[in-house]
C-alpha cells in the first residue's frame, strides 16, 4: 500500500504540512499585523490599526533610494544574467566540445563558494583592480551568483526542444542565427521569462555579497540590515518588507502560472508526435 | 550511366566518418531530374547519413556532391536548393499551418500576397485547403505529414529529400500516403529522394531504389530488377524472402548451369557470364516464383527446374499461403501460392514437386 494513502501515512503527510505551514506563514502573518500596530515597540498588546508606518516610509527618501539602487541592480543584473545564461546553455545542450564538463563547473561553482567568501575575494579584485566600489560593481556580483540559478532554468526547457526544429529551418533558408530567433527562442521564451524573474529576485534579496562592495550606496536589504539598529525606524521597516513582500509574492505567482500554461501547451505538442512513434 | 538526362544530383565518391565508425564507404550516385529514388537498406546502412550529407547537415570526408551541377559541398543547409521532410515532421510548434509554410518563402522574401496565394496553392496539392490556421497540434499524424511535406515542396526544391517519412504512421495511414506522395511527385514532377527501411514501401513508391549495406550501394536498379534480379545474397535477402541454393555445376549448357539430383529432379540456372562443371554456385528463387504439386500428380518431365520434397509446414498468410518443404537438396524451400489456388490441396507430410522456370532463378555474386 501506498506510504501517501495509508491512514497513518496520511496523518504524518497532514502533521509534516501543518508544521511547514505555520513555520513557513506565521511569521509572515505576524509581520503583517504588526506593519499595522498602532505602537513603536513591536510587541503585543495590539494597540489598533493604522497606516501610520507605510506613510512614514513612503516619505523615508534614504529608504526609498536604497529601494530605487536595489531595483536598479537588480535589474541590471537579471538583463545581463539572461544575455549570459541563454548562449551558455544552448553550448551545454547542444554543443559537443572539449572540456565541457569543467566549463560546467565553473558556471555552476558560485552554488556551492560560500557567499562571505566570494563577497571578500570581490571586494579584494575590485581593490586590486582599482575599481570604485558602486552599485555596478554589485550587479558583476549578483550576476556570478544568479548565473547558475538562470542557466539550470534554461537548460531543461531547451533539453525539451528537439534539435531538429533548427535543422528544419536551416533547411528551409535560415542562417544559423536566423534559425535561433525564429525558432528556439520563442520556444524557450517562458524559461528565459523565469529566468529573469529569479535573477530579479536574487539580486534584490541579496544582502551578503552587497555588504563588502556597494560603497556608500547602500542597496534595499542593506538598508534595512542598518535599520534594525534602531527600533524606532522598526514599524516601518517591517512595512516595507511587507510591500515588497506582496509585491515579488504577485509577480512570482502569476509567472509561475503563465509558465505552467506555456509549458503544457509544448509538452502537449511534443507528446502528441511522441504518441504516434509509439504506435508505430 | 547518366550523361542521356539531367542528373539532379550527383554523389562522386562520398565517404563519411564518425570517429572511427565508417558510415559512408564510398557512394557513387546519380539521381535524375522528375526521378523517384530510394535508398533502402537497414538501419546503420548510411543511407540517412548520405541524405543528410546531400542536405548539408553533414559533411563528406571525401568526394563530391553536385546539385545540378553545382558542387555544394562546404555549402551550409541554407544554401543549398534541396528541400527535407523529417522524420518527425519537425513543424514548428508554434506557428500555424500557414506559417509554417510561408517559413521557407518568407526567408526568400517572398511578398505577403504572393506568399499566401502559394501557400494555398500547395496546401490544395497536399489536401490541406483551409487548414491555413490550425496549430499543428491540432492536426492528426497525417495531417501533420501533409503539412511538412506542403512546407518543404513550397519552395520548389531542385530535390526533396524525404527522411523515413512514414515510419511514424499507423499502417492503414501508411499505404494512403506512399500513393499520396507518388500522386504529389507525379503532379509536381519534383526529383524525390526516399530513405526507408521498408522494402515493400521502396518496391511500391520508387522509379530505382538503391539498396544500401554497410556504408555502400550494392545495387541499383528499378524495383523489378532489385526484386526478382538480386545480384548479392544481402539484396535477395532485404527484399524479401527468398529460397537460396547452393548448387553444384553438373552441366553447362547455352548460357545455363545445371544440377543432376536424380530421376528427373534437376536445377538449371542462367548463367549469362558462363559456368564450368564442378563449380558451386549461390542461386536465388522467389517463393512466388515456386509452383508445388503432389508428387503422384506432377510430371517432372519439361524444361525448368525440379525438386522432390516433403511439406513440414503450411502457414496461411491471408491471400497466399506459405509452403515450407524439405527438400532432396538437403535446404529447406518455400513456395508462396495463392490461397484459392489447387495448391490448397497440399497438406504437411505430403510429398510434394516443386517447381520453378529457368528465369526465375537468379545466380548471385559473393558482393
Amino acid at each position: 500500500m501506498n506510504v501517501a494513502v495509508s491512514k497513518g501515512g496520511r496523518r504524518t503527510l497532514w502533521g509534516l504540512f501543518g508544521f511547514l505551514v505555520v513555520f513557513l506563514y506565521a511569521p509572515i502573518v505576524i509581520l503583517i499585523m504588526f506593519s499595522v500596530n498602532d505602537r513603536t515597540l513591536v510587541s503585543f498588546p495590539w494597540q489598533g490599526f493604522t497606516l501610520r508606518w507605510y506613510r512614514t516610509f513612503m516619505q523615508n527618501s534614504a529608504l526609498l533610494l536604497a529601494l530605487r539602487t536595489s531595483a536598479m541592480i537588480a535589474t541590471v543584473t537579471a538583463i545581463v544574467t539572461v544575455a549570459l545564461a541563454i548562449p551558455a546553455s544552448v553550448l551545454f545542450v547542444r554543443r559537443r566540445f572539449f572540456g565541457k564538463p569543467f566549463v560546467s563547473a565553473l558556471v555552476l561553482s558560485p552554488l556551492v563558494i560560500p557567499l562571505v567568501v566570494f563577497g571578500i575575494a570581490l571586494l579584494i579584485l575590485f581593490n586590486t583592480l582599482a575599481v570604485p566600489l558602486s552599485p555596478w560593481t554589485v550587479a558583476v556580483g549578483h550576476i556570478v551568483i544568479a548565473l547558475p540559478f538562470a542557466v539550470l532554468t534554461l537548460v531543461p526547457r531547451l533539453e525539451r526542444i528537439p534539435a531538429y526544429l533548427e535543422e528544419a529551418s536551416r533547411d528551409l533558408g535560415a542562417s544559423a542565427m536566423t534559425a535561433f530567433r525564429s525558432i528556439t527562442l520563442p520556444l524557450m521564451t517562458p524559461a528565459i521569462v523565469s529566468s529573469f524573474l529569479i535573477s530579479f529576485v536574487i539580486s534584490f534579496d541579496e544582502v551578503v555579497i552587497a555588504s563588502f562592495i556597494a560603497g556608500d550606496e547602500p542597496t534595499f536589504p542593506l538598508y534595512l540590515f542598518s535599520q534594525l539598529r534602531l527600533p524606532s525606524r522598526l514599524p516601518q521597516v517591517i512595512a516595507v518588507a511587507v510591500v515588497v513582500m506582496l509585491a515579488s509574492g504577485i509577480l512570482v505567482v502569476a509567472s509561475e502560472v503563465w509558465r505552467r500554461i506555456a509549458n503544457h501547451r509544448l509538452e502537449r505538442q511534443i507528446a502528441l508526435v511522441e504518441g504516434e512513434e509509439a504506435i508505430a | 550511366m547518366s550523361d542521356l538526362r539531367d542528373s539532379a544530383i550527383t554523389l562522386d565518391g562520398v565517404r563519411k566518418s564518425f570517429g572511427r565508425v565508417e558510415a559512408v564507404r564510398g557512394i557513387s550516385l546519380d539521381v535524375y531530374e522528375s526521378e523517384f529514388l530510394t535508398l533502402l537498406g537497414p538501419s546503420g546502412c548510411g543511407k540517412t547519413t548520405t541524405m543528410r550529407m546531400i542536405a548539408g547537415f553533414e559533411e563528406p570526408d571525401e568526394g563530391q556532391i553536385y546539385l545540378r551541377g553545382r558542387d555544394v559541398v562546404g555549402d551550409p543547409p541554407n544554401r543549398r536548393a534541396v528541400n527535407m521532410v523529417f522524420q518527425h515532421y519537425a513543424l514548428f510548434p508554434h506557428m500555424n499551418v500557414e506559417d509554417n509554410v510561408a517559413y521557407g518563402l518568407k526567408l526568400r522574401k517572398v511578398a505577403k500576397e504572393e506568399r499566401k496565394r502559394l501557400v494555398g496553392e500547395m496546401l490544395e496539392i497536399v489536401r490541406l485547403s483551409g487548414m491555413q490556421r490550425r496549430s499543428p497540434s491540432q492536426l492528426s499524424g497525417g495531417q501533420q505529414q501533409r503539412v511538412a511535406l506542403a512546407r518543404a515542396l513550397v519552395n520548389r526544391p531542385a530535390a526533396l529529400l524525404l527522411d523515413e517519412p512514414l515510419g511514424a504512421l499507423d499502417v492503414k495511414l501508411r499505404k494512403q500516403m506512399q500513393l499520396e506522395l507518388k500522386r504529389i511527385q507525379n503532379e509536381l514532377g519534383t526529383t524525390f529522394v526516399y530513405v526507408t527501411h521498408d522494402q515493400e514501401e521502396a518496391l511500391s513508391m520508387s522509379d530505382r531504389i538503391a539498396v544500401m549495406n554497410d556504408g555502400l550501394i550494392e545495387q541499383l536498379g528499378t524495383p523489378r530488377e532489385i526484386y526478382e534480379h538480386p545480384v548479392t545474397p544481402f539484396v535477395a535477402d532485404f527484399v524479401g524472402v527468398l529460397n537460396a541454393l547452393e548448387i553444384r555445376v553438373d552441366e553447362v549448357g547455352d548460357l545455363t548451369a545445371t544440377m543432376r539430383i536424380g530421376d528427373g529432379e534437376r536445377v538449371v540456372v542462367p548463367v549469362p557470364t558462363g559456368a564450368t562443371t564442378g563449380q558451386t554456385l549461390m542461386a536465388a528463387v522467389r517463393p512466388e516464383r515456386v509452383r508445388i504439386r503432389r508428387a503422384a500428380e506432377a510430371a517432372t518431365s519439361g524444361s525448368g527446374s525440379a525438386v522432390q520434397g516433403t511439406v513440414a509446414l503450411i502457414v496461411y498468410l491471408g491471400t497466399l499461403t506459405q509452403f515450407h518443404v524439405d527438400t532432396s537438396l538437403g535446404a529447406r524451400l518455400v513456395a508462396h501460392r495463392l490461397s484459392d489456388d489447387s495448391a490448397t490441396a497440399v497438406r504437411e507430410g505430403d510429398r510434394v514437386v516443386l517447381s520453378w522456370d529457368e528465369e526465375d532463378a537468379a545466380v548471385l555474386s559473393d558482393a
